[in-house]
């Protein structure tokens, strides 16, 4: 780009990103207004733009129904299994593919891309088959491996990346100075790749938190479901209870929040400045 | 601090590249010996060989008097800088020296203890607690010297350690480097494709090429003495000068024609077998002088004079014809400051001769030059195996009075 930016561009460009943010923030900034409200402020004709008489009440009855308790716990589990074994795995994975040759290792890579191209929908059925087959259906376990398998293949790839930007000096450098090879990826890889790994871990989150369609599909006991699922039971034949419903949504969408503003910081790019002539 | 030795080392890469053929190398206890030679000529190889980085595909190498090939680097206590220093980025200074104590299981009184003294040496005591990405590519290299030097180790291994400095600091810091091996007296090996670092720092110079060493021995012998073509055009700035030249049997002896040019060089019973044959002949150009108030050997037209301060160097194109054999082409594209190839700009059947001239001198371009030398100070070689043509029974014809 050359040439001086004219005010006329710079109102315009300031005025899109102001259209995008909107656009992006107001379904959030609904679903709290309306978590909020009181039951007759919810659905209105003209529509209520700010809780005029804020209440708690959605939140409590929310958190009083059956398996809200239950299926946070769920949610946790599965997030917290999916997360630990994907960043480990992962990491492994990405270790081999990024710093050893072998036979394969490129089918491998176009494997891992190729299988982000599969839409999940059309793998539900052939997976429920197979999992109905290890007894692996309505149980904890089975939506973990399945979320795995979704959720490792962007890990691997966004490591691999990361890895790739280590110089190979600096694991020599560590292994002649006393590491064993092992010793060298904890120690001097693990750490440099530290911003890789916070940055997919968010990624594994939200995946796991968020998912609805295989865990609806898989689990069918009521106590054994995850938020997404519990969230769904608002709709009934009867219509739904946004305000309940909302507020729900809300207190789901709260954990996600919290765990990005934990990692948020370590995700500080340009780590590896300066091992190298820069 | 031990020796190191190749015994028979050879080391073939996957794809099938001969890297290092049959490499016989002794490094003494103590000794500075620096591995040069082109890029790609395998002594990077040979050094990461020493350090357990890379395998030997046949032959045994040996630290002290124990075979290594089997050992992981981290058991063969040695210490390694590398051409990008290698830094730990998330380190401080103070941790990157001490790494290898640590993992060494010194105590933490005595890794503080030794980190602070070699900082001190290296002038990097205000700058212990920085990270490496906030020092300059100076300090740096002193912090990649500092975990070397801290450990004690058997030996040094030094990949290009300076190619990343500017020119002046890179002086500076040869100097120190020099200075610090002979204060401490570990065994090195320096490996660097600038010939001039391998002049003034070794002890011993070993030239490689293509995987097979050339010659190993003192960096003046080397310059003196060179084995071969490749090594006599590859060492020495600016490089010896190489031409074509037939040699015929004359009334007193042997006569060396080059050009136009007949060159007496009486009884040599070394060179007798090449009589009626072209060989090479090389000289060093500061052995190439202006002729005065005798018959030039030589007389051509200076096509540049350059100013260098203390002497003048001209490029005086002579009729005879250069060598322009593999050998010599290869050892002086090798150096690529002065070295750019003479013969490329000067007309068929002339040589461009290189001669440091006294800085008196009033050649100027343009000038025709007279030109002639001491004939014991010329170098001959033989064109079929590219070997230098030693005198017979005498080693090397070296100190001989100009």
């Amino acid at each position: 780009m050359s040439g001086p930016r004219t005010l006329g561009s710079k109102i315009v460009a300031n005025a899109l990103a102001v259209v995008v943010l909107v656009v992006m923030l107001f379904p959030v900034y609904w679903m709290v207004a309306t978590a909020f409200k009181p039951g007759r402020d919810v659905l209105t004709y003209t529509p209520k733009w700010f809780p005029t008489h804020p209440t708690l009440a959605n939140f409590r009855d929310a958190m009083g129904r059956a398996y809200f308790w239950s299926d946070v716990k769920n949610s946790l589990i599965i997030v917290g299994v999916v997360v630990v074994l994907s960043l480990a795995l992962a990491f492994l994975a990405a270790l081999a593919l990024a710093k050893f040759r072998f036979y394969g290792r490129k089918a491998f890579i176009v494997l891992i891309i190729g299988v982000q191209m599969v839409p999940l929908n059309a793998l539900v059925i052939p997976l429920y088959i197979l999992l109905s087959r290890v007894h692996q259906v309505d149980k904890l376990s089975g939506v973990i491996v399945m979320y795995l398998t979704f959720v490792l293949p962007f890990t691997v790839w966004t490591l691999r990346g990361f890895m790739l930007g280590v110089p190979r000096e600096l694991e020599e450098a560590a292994m002649v100075d006393g590491t064993t090879r092992f010793g060298a990826f904890v120690r001097i890889l693990l750490p440099l790749v530290a911003p890789g790994l916070v940055a997919t871990s968010i990624f594994a989150f939200i995946q796991a938190w968020n998912e609805f369609l295989i865990a609806y599909v898989f689990l069918h006991e009521p106590s054994k479901q995850t938020l997404t699922v519990w969230l769904a039971n608002f709709t009934t034949l009867r219509g739904t209870e946004w305000g309940p419903l909302m507020a729900g949504a809300t207190l789901t969408a709260l954990p996600v929040l919290f765990f990005f503003l934990l990692v948020q910081r370590r995700v500080a790019f340009g780590l590896t400045a300066g091992a190298v002539r820069g | 601090m031990s020796s190191i030795r190749f015994a028979n080392v050879s080391k073939v890469y996957g794809d099938g590249t001969l890297a290092v053929q049959s490499l016989d190398l002794e490094i003494a206890e103590g000794e500075f010996v620096v591995l040069v030679g082109p890029s790609g000529c395998g002594k990077t190889t040979a050094l990461r060989m020493v350090a357990g980085l890379e395998e030997a595909s046949d032959g045994e190498i040996l630290i002290g008097d124990q075979v290594v090939n089997d050992l992981a680097p981290r058991q063969r206590d040695v210490a390694m800088v590398f051409q990008s220093y290698a830094l730990y980025p998330h380190m401080s200074v103070r941790q990157n020296i001490a790494f290898g104590l640590r993992m060494r299981k010194v105590t933490k009184p005595e890794q503080r203890r030794r980190v602070e003294e070699i900082a001190k040496i290296l002038g990097l005591t205000e700058h212990l607690d920085r990270r490496p990405a906030q020092l300059s590519g100076g300090q740096r290299q002193r912090v990649a010297m500092g975990r070397a030097i801290v450990r004690e180790p058997k030996a040094f291994l030094m990949d290009e350690p300076l190619s990343n400095l500017d020119a002046k600091l890179r002086v500076q810091m040869r100097a120190e480097i020099a200075r610090i091996q002979r204060r401490l007296k570990v065994t090195t090996l320096y490996v660097t494709h600038d010939q001039v670092e391998a002049m003034t720092m070794a002890d011993r110079v070993a030239v490689m090429r293509r995987g097979v060493l050339q010659q190993t021995d003192a960096p003046q012998r080397v310059y003196e003495s060179p084995a071969n073509l490749f090594v006599a055009s590859f060492v020495g700035s600016p490089p010896m000068n190489l031409l074509e030249a037939r040699l015929s049997r004359g009334p007193d002896g042997l006569v060396c024609r080059i050009g136009a040019a007949e060159v007496d060089l009486g009884h040599r019973p070394e060179l007798e077998r090449f009589a009626d044959r072209t060989i090479g002949v090389g000289i060093r150009p500061e052995h190439v002088r202006e002729a005065e108030g005798e018959e030039p050997r030589l007389r051509g037209e200076a096509l540049l004079v350059e100013a260098l301060g203390a002497e003048l160097l001209a490029h005086v194109a002579v009729p005879a014809q250069p060598l322009l054999v593999e050998d010599v082409r290869e050892g002086a594209g090798a150096d690529d400051d002065e070295a750019a190839l003479p013969a490329a700009a000067t007309p068929e059947g002339e040589t461009t001769m290189l001669a440091r001239l006294d800085a008196e001198s009033r050649v100027r371009a343009g000038d025709l030059v007279g030109l002639s030398f001491d004939t014991r100070r010329l170098h001959f070689f033989d064109l079929e195996t590219g070997l230098s043509i030693r005198p017979v029974a005498a080693p090397a014809p070296a100190a001989v009075a100009g």
